[in-house]
């Protein structure tokens, strides 16, 4: 629920989103158990919970197990996604370009940097102690997995595993006996654990809160693990290496689970009195620590240098990557620290809330002339600029200017409603002429008078003194100013030359398309939800009919709809490339989830809300811009979060419809290169990975934001 | 001076003023419910007026209807000389000259105090920012609490939300004040704080509809008492008139519960 | 009242302001402006449509629907179909077998998963987190693409190696295990059943009766179950003496099949006529009150004509729009008639239900997993786990949450009144819960069903892909499209009204 107004103590809480900086109440962190005492509480508390804790841990170790085996195996080809890189992220964007893709990139980490610095708040941040126990954990495990993984095979010139005979198999006499018998020898172990619980349990011991269970039971998982790890060193018919070379062989590895470890040890132990673990550095600087560290052993680790250029494939093993991809990063990387820290410089000295707008119009902005202007390169016909399109962005800012100064007059009363119906019928005029094509005009200029005329109808809503009068003014001559700049470029060739319909694929039309996507789909998403809250029967028929149909039908159809037939649809010039189409049916379907989610906000807006509203004389629209939507779309920010990480997963259904988006280069691109012949697991395995890195991050982000807006809570 | 006496000086004054609000015969059903049965009766102007009776009378209703937060459906209300039918110009007309005050207060949360109240001057009476701010900053200090103009609702305690919307009603400078069980949802110690703001109000010479239980409001600050019960109103009359000497069996039922 | 003021209200009793004032005017203009703006958008892109498709040469028809298909599906109840309806139909069939059977799988999994998300043990919980967390921010295709790939590396099916006629078979080709076959007099034995069904719950009732009266233990639902088991025990070998209720269907399809089109027609338009009317009536009685119909505001009488024009625009498509849907109904209300006549036809007195494990088989050149099991191909098996293992995510999280979503209040009250903790689960916790849960867990369900349509990306034969295949070969994209559409609408309404039917029964348990 909502903060109710009659309600001040709920009021007070964190429920509250609206009240500045107040975040929610602090939570003092917990005593801290030895480690015994919390592996009794935790996994031996009861013969079930030891059992569980047994078994459960036996398939942990299985898991991981096989995971690494397959990642690290000889068999994969990883060279296949190394090779790739760029094809990955952008397919066939031309390489003698790519410093276009780098600008975008640019600008995205400028303002990330400049956003989060100046808006978001610091929060407590990552405290020292979790800090330190999360490097050591991870130190731990990466040591865990040194062990665990199997020895590596020993391979020919070509890179195939050497075979040996098959009677020459299982050779040493116990590694060979146990790697038989593991599994046999596995089901003993977790009998006799059946029987130590039961023992336990008879003789009261768990009740009794004792150690033995503990170490007892811990003591045979111990014991698990090591028949897991020494199985691996049977011989079998692919010779590998012995144990000493495995471990010699994994120094890297070994050497970053000793740094790991050993920064978190010192932080643990630096830190050494309790009060000052508990102090707090800001996440951000945790993710630059991280961030800067990757993008130095570019310059130092030999990750080696693939790639497929001009049908050529690269593949110099042994040295650190190319030039041309650590040194764009590192830029990147001091790019967000830079903006990162001008912003926290300019929130410090108070423009913060000034900013605020700005930067979000920015962030509007940006997906529109990175992807038209930057992206594309237009070719502009100069003549044609000079000649058409400037003097008719010209004339719609200037006429419009005038109709908007004047119909924002306090007192136009109704001669303001008589010319807004005016306008509306000349704005309906112009579609109706084209479908009969009694007069030609330019779509644009359509699209202007269609503009103009929902901003008369609703100018009375914004009427106020000269001040107001001229910044209503100056927002259409911006509106009509980026409109008609972004319609010109969106008309104007483009000179990037690609071998496919699309400009760019790969992880670049992913994001592109989910982009695109969601800022089509919002608007239109709290359209449909205010009609179909509406008391006015045929718009929440409309919007009803809208939003059942599409969430009633695949999204695959949806897509293939307007993939596939939507040019029948249109008129004889007109046709839809397959990304724009496809960008269009995502954004219907999106439009009427996006719905559901806002309606759920708008039903916790309260009654007194629109009656106080309506006793102090708002119109309708004044009413549910600056009250109920507000309020509305507050509570609905957590499921419009996992609206958006829907979306963004849902863009892997390009792939069906045939364009070249991340899935389809791992799925069926790369599997086709003379290289890497059917080799397909190791790109998904990669798409898979990056894909969860973005969704992870924002689902995590947005339970973050449920907490601290307390939705959801009881 | 006889109560009877007082009654008809009050008659002749009152008769010299100018009716601000007019009903006749107003209906209201909700559904098979009627919630309104023939309200008829004149307010005049600068005059207060209490409306009182059990719930359910139709009391928050009635005044409800008077600036369409609820439609009637028959006979005619009247305001200040504009008659509240479904004419545009004549709601909106009416709304700003109409301020309500509701008993859960409904300030809008999302706001700081000072907010809540300049939206509606801005935005509806078309003041620039600077003159509603100044408006703004007064009427808390007539409501007494100029030092929580930047706080937001939430953070205030009953009494004082109570104060900002009535703060937030004057803002629009209304010429009549209706005030739906402005104290109900108030704990006691915080009821006074705001029956003060209201009485300062009624010495100010703001003509007002008040929904309360607050007797003792009643006496000191009433011109005249209406009470209603089932939809109807019952009796009319001053607060000595009333309190003293009903003359309705159902009006002397209720007072004796509640006194 | 003085003579000033009656003269002020007559001034103002206007009769009507003007329209564009009217508040009830403008709501509706605004409302019927929109409208036309919808129909003239939706009609223009007709109108260009028709026109575009006219141009080529090509007529909307569904006529594709009884002309032979020239490929093979990979699997399902006929994998070499005479036509491309009967090639949709086993589309069809595959999607609803793969959603019905991802639904109770997904929901098993999610079950156990949520509750181990809230287990007590740390690997446990930690282990279902990591398991959610992962699979649920990896795009479904994706992970039924991955699947496919996997499978892929399975060794291959040789008609020597493997368990041939065992419980499970696993091979390149997918994942067999044995079937349970719908037999000869399985709808005639189903009359048993249902006739079990009925008397086994005037049984439970009955029993249930007796529990209340006298307090003794009377086992209801062990009772029900043994009377349905009596039956069905019977109806095993009785059921052929109900061969003759083949022949009623018949005779009602001949019925049917005798109708005149223009019956249809006028039944149609008086069905919506009744339907605009028993509104317009139900509308009105809301307004009576005990002193007589209230007086119509405007907006009240825009609603009444709306809905008579509703009924009225019904009318018309039927008559005009679409004069040929009512021999269409005729037609396939014949057909389907004729179809349950024949299931239910005499003769029929094999086994109801027949059970036979997975075997291997070669045809051409290569041996392939038989008819006998039941047979999940690669792409079935990469959509199958897929759709399961995600929507299992998903499930998993309601179930935790609708769990968490008891006061801790409830337990503790339980626990006072000194239930047992089975007791407790099942008559305090769990109906509360599941409260929470049902409809969220409806979505999720008709998630599933849609998403099982992601199948055309590994080539599981579903309705989509077998959609594409006749597209492909008989050039009727728009009409597909539309079947696709109208078959995923049907399949959500259905599953919308199932879930909808248990919410309201658990909120009539609420009281």
């Amino acid at each position: 629920m909502t903060a109710t107004m009659g309600d001040p103590a709920a009021g007070a809480g964190p429920v509250e989103p609206w009240d500045g900086e107040r975040g929610p109440a602090q939570k003092p962190e917990e005593p801290s158990l030895s480690a015994g005492e919390w592996l009794g509480r935790n996994l031996f508390s009861s013969p079930v919970n030891s059992l569980l804790t047994v078994v459960f841990s036996l398939l942990v170790l299985l898991a991981v197990r096989g995971l690494l085996n397959f990642t690290f195996s000889e068999e994969r080809t990883w060279r296949a996604v190394k090779t790739n890189m760029r094809f990955l992220f952008t397919h066939a964007y031309p390489q003698d370009q790519y410093a276009r893709i780098w600008v975008c990139v640019g600008a995205i980490a400028v303002l990330s940097g400049l956003s989060v610095g100046l808006l978001a708040r610091a929060g407590r941040g990552i405290s020292m102690k979790k800090l330190s126990m999360n490097l050591m954990a991870t130190g731990g495990v990466i040591a865990l997995g040194i062990v665990l993984r199997e020895p590596s095979a020993i391979v020919d010139d070509e890179g195939v595993a050497l075979h040996r005979d098959a009677s020459a198999a299982g050779g040493d006499s116990f590694v060979g006996w146990l790697d038989a018998n593991a599994f046999a020898v596995l089901v003993v172990l977790v009998l006799a654990n059946v029987a130590l619980a039961v023992w336990f349990h008879l003789q009261g011991t768990y009740l009794r809160g004792g150690p033995e269970p503990r170490t007892a039971h811990g003591a045979l998982v111990l014991v698990s693990v090591g028949v897991l790890i020494v199985q691996q060193y049977a011989t079998g018919e692919v010779v590998r290496e012995s144990f000493a070379d495995a471990m010699s062989d994994r120094a890297w590895w070994w050497l970053a689970a000793a740094l790991l470890a050993g920064a978190g040890a010192a932080l643990w132990l630096g830190l050494g009195d309790a009060r000052r673990r508990n102090t707090f550095v800001p996440a951000m600087y945790v993710f630059f620590v991280g961030a800067g560290v990757m993008v130095l052993s570019a310059w130092v680790y030999p990750w080696g240098h693939y790639g497929f250029l001009e049908g050529e494939f690269i593949n110099e093993p042994g040295r650190t990557v190319a030039m041309t991809t650590k040194l764009p990063w590192t830029v990147m990387l001091v790019l967000l620290v830079a903006t990162f820290e001008l912003g926290r410089v300019l929130r410090a000295a108070g423009a913060g809330p000034k900013l605020r707008v700005p930067l979000n119009l920015l962030w509007v902005l940006t997906p529109f002339v990175l992807y038209w202007a930057v992206l594309r390169d237009p070719d502009l016909d100069w003549d044609h600029v000079l000649s058409t399109d400037l003097p008719m962005a010209v004339f719609f800012a200037a006429f419009g200017g005038l109709v908007v100064w004047f119909l924002a007059h306090p007192r136009i009363g109704e001669a303001g409603r008589v010319i807004a119906v005016v306008l509306v019928a000349v704005a309906a005029l112009n579609w109706v002429a084209a479908y009969f094509g009694w007069y030609p005009m330019l779509q644009k200029a359509r699209i202007s008078f269609l503009l103009l005329a929902v901003v008369a109808l609703l100018a009375h809503n914004f009427a106020g003194d000269r001040a107001q009068r001229m910044k209503l003014v100056a927002v259409w001559v911006a509106t009509m100013a980026v409109f008609h700049w972004l319609v010109t470029l969106v008309n104007s060739p483009s000179t990037v030359d690609t071998p496919t319909d699309a400009l760019i694929g790969g992880f670049g039309i992913t994001l592109i398309v989910a982009v695109f996507t969601l800022l089509l789909a919002f608007p239109m998403g709290v359209l449909l939800a205010l009609a179909r809250t509406s008391k006015l029967p045929i718009f929440r028929v409309l919007s009803t009919a809208y939003i059942e149909v599409f969430r009633g039908v695949p999204l695959i159809t949806v897509l293939f709809f307007f993939t596939l037939i939507f040019n029948l649809f249109l008129p004889d010039n007109m046709t839809l490339v397959d990304i724009a189409g496809a960008t269009i049916g995502f954004s219907l379907f999106s439009a009427a989830y996006l719905a559901e989610n806002v309606r759920g906000g708008l039903q916790a807006v309260r009654r007194g809300q629109y009656e106080a509203s309506d006793a102090v004389g708002f119109t309708t629209v004044q009413r549910t811009l600056f009250i109920v939507l507000p309020q509305a779309l507050r509570v609905s920010i957590p499921p419009l979060v996992g609206q958006v990480i829907a979306t963004f997963k849902e863009t892997s259904l390009l792939a069906i419809v045939g364009i070249f988006d991340f899935l389809r280069i791992a799925d069926k691109v790369i599997s086709a290169q003379s290289e890497f012949l059917g080799v397909k697991r190791e790109g998904l395995l990669f798409v898979s990975f990056i894909y969860w890195i973005f969704a992870y991050n924002m689902s995590k982000h947005s339970q973050r934001l449920e907490k601290r807006l307390g939705v959801g809570e009881r | 001076m006889s109560v009877s006496d007082a009654t008809t000086a009050l008659t002749e004054e009152l008769a010299a003023r100018d009716d601000m609000i007019v009903c006749e015969g107003v209906n209201k059903w909700f559904g098979d419910f009627q919630a309104l049965d023939g309200i008829t009766a004149v307010i005049k102007e600068r005059e207060v007026v209490v409306v009182l009776g059990p719930s359910g009378s139709g009391k928050s209703t009635w005044i409800r209807c008077i600036n369409r937060l609820e439609a009637h459906q028959e006979g005619r209300i009247v305001i200040d000389g504009v008659e509240l039918t479904n004419d545009l110009r004549n709601i909106e007309k009416i709304r700003s000259e109409v301020g309500m005050v509701f008993q859960q207060f409904n300030l809008f949360p999302h706001l700081t105090v000072l907010d809540n109240i300049m939206l509606a001057p801005i935005w509806v009476r078309k003041k620039p920012k600077g003159e509603a701010e100044e408006l703004a900053r007064s009427l808390l200090e007539r409501v007494g609490i100029p030092e929580q103009a930047e706080k937001y609702p939430g953070q205030l305690s009953g009494g004082q939300q109570q104060r900002v919307a009535i703060a937030r009603a004057l803002a629009m400078e209304p010429r009549i004040m209706l005030f739906d069980e402005p104290t109900s949802a108030l704990d006691p110690e915080m009821i006074k704080e705001v029956l003060d703001v209201m009485k300062e109000l009624a010495t100010s010479g703001m003509t007002m509809m008040v929904v309360t239980h607050e007797m003792g409001f009643a006496r000191e600050v009433a011109d005249r008492v209406i009470f209603m019960e089932d939809g109807q109103i019952v009796e009319t009359g001053t607060p000595e008139h009333f309190f003293t000497n009903p003359q309705e069996e159902r009006t002397k039922l209720f007072l004796s519960q509640i006194l | 009242m003085s003579n000033t003021d009656q003269a002020t209200l007559a001034a103002t009793q206007s009769q009507r302001p003007p329209f564009y004032r009217d508040v009830t005017v403008v709501k509706w203009l605004a409302q019927v402006f929109t409208l036309l703006l919808v129909v003239f958008a939706l009609f223009f892109l007709t109108t260009q449509a028709l026109e575009n498709l006219d141009r080529q040469g090509i007529e909307i028809k569904y006529d594709f629907l009884s002309i032979g298909l020239g490929s093979d599906l990979r699997e399902g109840i006929d994998t070499d179909p005479d036509t491309a309806g009967r090639a949709l139909w086993a589309g069809a069939v595959n999607t609803l077998r793969i959603a019905a059977g991802g639904i109770v799988a997904a929901t098993i999994l999610g079950v156990l998963i949520g509750v181990g998300r809230l287990s007590s043990n740390w690997i446990v919980s930690r282990m279902c987190s990591v398991f959610i967390e992962t699979v649920r921010n990896i795009p479904l295709l994706v992970q039924i693409v991955f699947i496919w790939a996997l499978v892929a590396t399975f060794p291959d099916v040789e008609l020597d190696q493997g368990p041939i006629n065992g419980l499970l078979h696993v091979s390149n080709k997918g994942v067999s295990v044995p079937r349970v076959h719908i037999d000869d007099g399985f709808y005639q034995w189903l009359i048993f059943i249902a006739a079990g069904w009925l008397v086994g719950s005037f049984v439970k009732r009955r029993q249930e009766r007796r529990h209340d009266a006298t307090g003794r233990d009377t086992y209801p639902v062990l009772s029900f179950l043994a009377v349905l088991a009596v039956f069905g025990a019977v109806g095993w070998v009785a059921h052929p003496i109900f061969g003759w209720v083949g022949a009623i269907f018949d005779f009602i399809g001949d019925g049917f099949s005798s109708l005149t089109p223009v019956i249809v027609q006028v039944v149609l338009s008086l069905a919506a006529l009744a339907a605009a009317a028993w509104w317009i009536r139900r509308f009105l009685a809301r307004l009576r009150t005990p002193a007589g119909l209230m007086k119509l505001t405007d907006d009240d009488k825009f609603r009444i004509i709306f809905a008579g024009v509703g009924a009225l625009a019904v009318i018309a498509f039927v008559l005009v729009g679409w004069p040929g849907l009512s021999s269409w109904i005729i037609n396939s209300g014949t057909d389907l008639l004729g179809v349950i006549a024949d299931k239910f036809g005499d003769g029929r007195t094999g086994r109801p239900i027949d059970i036979k494990a997975p075997d291997v088989e070669q045809v051409g050149r290569f041996p392939n997993p038989g008819p006998a099991g039941l047979n999940l191909t690669q792409g079935g098996a990469a959509v199958f786990f897929g759709v399961v293992l995600y929507t299992a995510s998903f499930i998993a999280e309601i179930v935790r949450g609708g769990i968490l979503a008891v006061p801790k209040g409830q337990t503790e009250a339980a626990q006072a009144v000194g239930l047992r903790r089975v007791t407790m689960l099942r008559r305090v916790i769990l109906p509360q819960a599941f409260r929470v849960i049902l409809p969220p867990l409806g979505n999720q369900y008709l998630n599933l069903t849609k998403n099982t349509s992601l199948a055309i990306a590994v080539g599981y034969s579903d309705f989509v892909q077998v959609g594409q295949i006749v597209y492909n070969q008989t050039g009727k994209t728009l009409e597909v499209i539309s079947l696709w559409m109208l078959f995923y609408l049907a399949c959500s309404l259905t599953i919308s009204v199932v879930v909808n039917f248990f919410n309201i029964r658990m909120k009539i348990v609420e009281r």
